[in-house]
């Protein structure tokens, strides 16, 4: 095999099926082979449905017009029946995983370029190194740093220290896709930029970046769908309100319900109406961010 | 035609955009000068008094017209006297007061005190699973703690007996239930079983969590209560609401007067009824009130003496507004308490928490004296 070279690789494979088979046994064959991957394709998908249904199931109960519309308040609302619902901390959600969104595309992307496209850059080896340590750090000690960082120096619990928390989840993943995204370009691309006279930045964001683009959306995609799910590093950081904040700044500068979080907290209470509640919350969170998904892969194939 | 269409779309697209911006805009600064007097006060602690705190900022945010608005997080005693000396929260809460160390430090930090003011009071009650036994069981403080140590292991016990004379007890094993997870609840029973017996303070102690020599553990007041129903023979503690909620068993407890005391909202309050140090820093479980429930205590609310010191309070107008809500839920608050199965706090300690908030300041103004006095017009 090793004596092989590019050009002969043809006839090697060719060689290697050598061994006459019957049409009729190569079909079953063939049969069999589609029905393990089926069947294995199965496999891994029962669980997540499982998991929606039994969510869903769960959860269907509790939606209804005032969880969209109302804030959580005591837990005697519930108990009593008056409204309470879940409307700070869906538009608290979006509000904290967009911001984070905000910050970490430009960065991740930028560190992701840089190692594709500038491999001999002397900075590169402690770049892949303090990458790769954020991305196997625990997100609970993100939540810390971003506790240190920005709660602390502010006094106060914050929006946007919850964002700065998920930005820390988002930036390693989405760096490392933008990298693996670029390097699959071939280099050929790049050469007829360079050909042209277009400076290196020039060929990356108008030639690179675009061939890449479906590759990047998914790092963007899979980098937001981890940190939707995060709920540790949200804990002492956007902290959690009950209410909706009493001015718009609130949500950058108060503390922020989100769904993970809140998730969490009606979970572990001793309500029976707050474990709905919780369930429902979890039929929000897995919608939107399927939702996501959808728009981002038709957006990306229209364009 | 075509090309007559198109610049009307854009046009139209244009002024749609426009009317939108002009629109959010315009809520903005509407919601801006309409909000301009709305605060936010930010706290957190104790699971224990979060319905009633809870309930409590429910009712006050009505009672102000939606202008102030008291978020409050349950994250456990702990993590609130955490979060209180970082600085992160207006105000923490604890089921366990300041200890000498934290005072000492915030006073050094601050130039001045921290505030233990109690706003609640918790009860905890033995439950058990007996069947045909109902609520009332009789029990005194040395049998609880042989019970819990494991001395005593069968419910036919002639000690059981001797306390409950006319009961038929079957001769069921006893099974202790006890919390996994670090509690107040768990706090106040083993300092009731640690004031009763020396034996169990020198095995066991008091504190949040502790060394349990026997038993299986539960997951919060329904974890235990939840053990305790499907256990024939089990007995457990828990907070009193929490056990007329679930609608299990619960015992009666003969008190340091020697008077059986059934627990009740009016028992837990007579049990503060006792000569309070000034800073209300006490544990009152085997209190000495004749009529007082012995396995109770505070929950506390905590503060800076010196407002402007807490980085959480951005303001003088929001320590204002704490100062108010604090006051109102010592006086009024309290109101809502029996309905949410929480007992009152006994006038002591309301007098106590008006003089700990007559000292409170803000930049060397007295902020606490003023407010309370325009309150109390």
């Amino acid at each position: 095999m090793t004596a092989f070279n590019g050009n002969t690789t043809k006839t090697g494979s060719a060689a290697l099926a050598t061994p006459v088979l019957s049409l009729g046994r190569r079909y079953w064959r063939d049969r069999l082979m589609l029905g393990l991957l089926a069947s294995s394709t199965i496999l891994v998908l029962v669980p997540l449905f499982i998991v929606i249904a039994y969510v869903v199931v769960q959860g269907i109960g509790a939606l209804n017009w005032d969880f969209f519309t109302q804030e959580l308040g005591s837990p005697t609302r519930a108990h009593t029946g008056q409204p309470t619902g879940l409307v700070h901390t869906i538009i608290g959600t979006l509000v904290v995983d967009s911001m984070a969104l905000i910050i970490a595309v430009p960065l991740g992307i930028g560190a992701g370029v840089m190692l594709a496209e500038y491999p001999d850059h002397r900075l590169n080896p402690l770049l892949r190194l303090l990458n790769d340590t954020l991305n196997g750090m625990p997100a609970i000690l993100k939540g810390m740093l971003a506790f240190a960082l920005i709660v602390k120096p502010m006094g106060t619990f914050s929006g946007l220290a919850g964002a700065v928390a998920l930005t820390f989840v988002m930036l390693p993943i989405i760096a490392r896709a933008t990298e693996s995204a670029l390097d699959i370009i071939p280099w050929s691309i790049r050469e007829a930029g360079l050909a042209l006279g277009l400076p290196r930045w020039r060929v990356i964001l108008s030639t690179i970046i675009p061939a890449a683009k479906v590759g990047l959306v998914t790092g963007i995609l899979i980098a937001f769908a981890r940190a939707a799910g995060e709920a540790a590093p949200l804990l002492f950081t956007s902290f959690g309100n009950n209410y909706l904040p009493s001015r718009w700044t609130g949500w950058l500068f108060g503390p922020v319900d989100t769904l993970p979080q809140r998730l969490y907290s009606l979970a572990i209470s001793p309500y029976k109406q707050w474990h709905e509640m919780g369930w429902a919350a979890g039929i929000v969170l897995l919608v939107m961010v399927i939702l996501l998904f959808i728009t981002a892969r038709v957006t990306v194939r229209r364009a | 035609m075509n090309q007559q269409h198109q610049p009307r779309r854009s046009f139209l697209k244009t002024k749609l955009v426009a009317a939108a911006a002009a629109t959010l805009i315009f809520l903005g600064l509407g919601a801006g000068s309409a909000l301009a007097q709305r605060t936010d006060i930010l706290g957190a602690g104790a699971t224990f008094p979060a319905p009633l705190v809870t309930a409590m900022a429910d009712e006050y945010r009505t009672k102000t017209g939606g202008r102030v608005t008291v978020n409050y997080q349950s994250i456990g005693s702990g993590g609130g006297i955490r979060q209180f000396i970082e600085q992160t929260v207006m105000f923490g809460m604890s089921e366990a007061f300041l200890s000498d160390q934290i005072m000492a430090d915030i006073e050094q930090r601050t130039g001045g005190a921290a505030f233990n003011l109690p706003i609640t009071l918790a009860d905890v009650v033995p439950t058990y699973n007996l069947p045909g036994v109902k609520k009332g069981l009789v029990f005194d403080g040395d049998l609880l703690v042989d019970l819990f140590l494991g001395k005593i292991k069968r419910w036919n016990d002639p000690r059981i007996a001797e306390l409950n004379p006319g009961l038929r007890l079957p001769p069921l094993p006893v099974t202790i239930v006890h919390r996994s997870d670090g509690s107040g609840t768990t706090n106040v029973w083993t300092s009731y079983l640690t004031r009763v017996s020396d034996e169990w303070a020198k095995k066991v102690g008091y504190a949040t969590s502790v060394n349990w020599p026997t038993g299986v553990g539960g997951n919060g007041n329904e974890g235990v209560a939840g053990v305790v129903m499907n256990t024939p023979g089990a007995l457990g503690y828990n907070s009193l609401s929490y056990a007329i909620l679930s609608d299990i068993s619960y015992g009666y407890v003969v008190n340091a007067a020697g008077n059986t005391i059934e627990p009740s909202y009016a028992a837990t309050t007579a049990a503060a009824d006792i000569d309070l140090p000034a800073d209300t820093r006490v544990l009152f479980t085997n209190t000495p009130a004749p009529d007082g429930y012995p396995a109770a205590g505070f929950a506390w609310m905590l503060v800076y003496q010196n407002l402007d010191q807490n980085r959480a309070i951005a303001n003088r107008a929001q320590a204002e507004e704490l100062l108010k809500f604090l006051i109102w839920a010592i006086r009024d608050g309290q109101e809502l308490s029996e309905s949410l199965g929480f007992a009152r706090l006994p006038q002591a300690a309301i007098d106590l928490n008006f003089e700990m908030i007559r000292q409170i300041t803000w930049q060397d103004e007295k902020l606490g004296e003023k407010v309370l006095r325009e309150m109390q017009r």
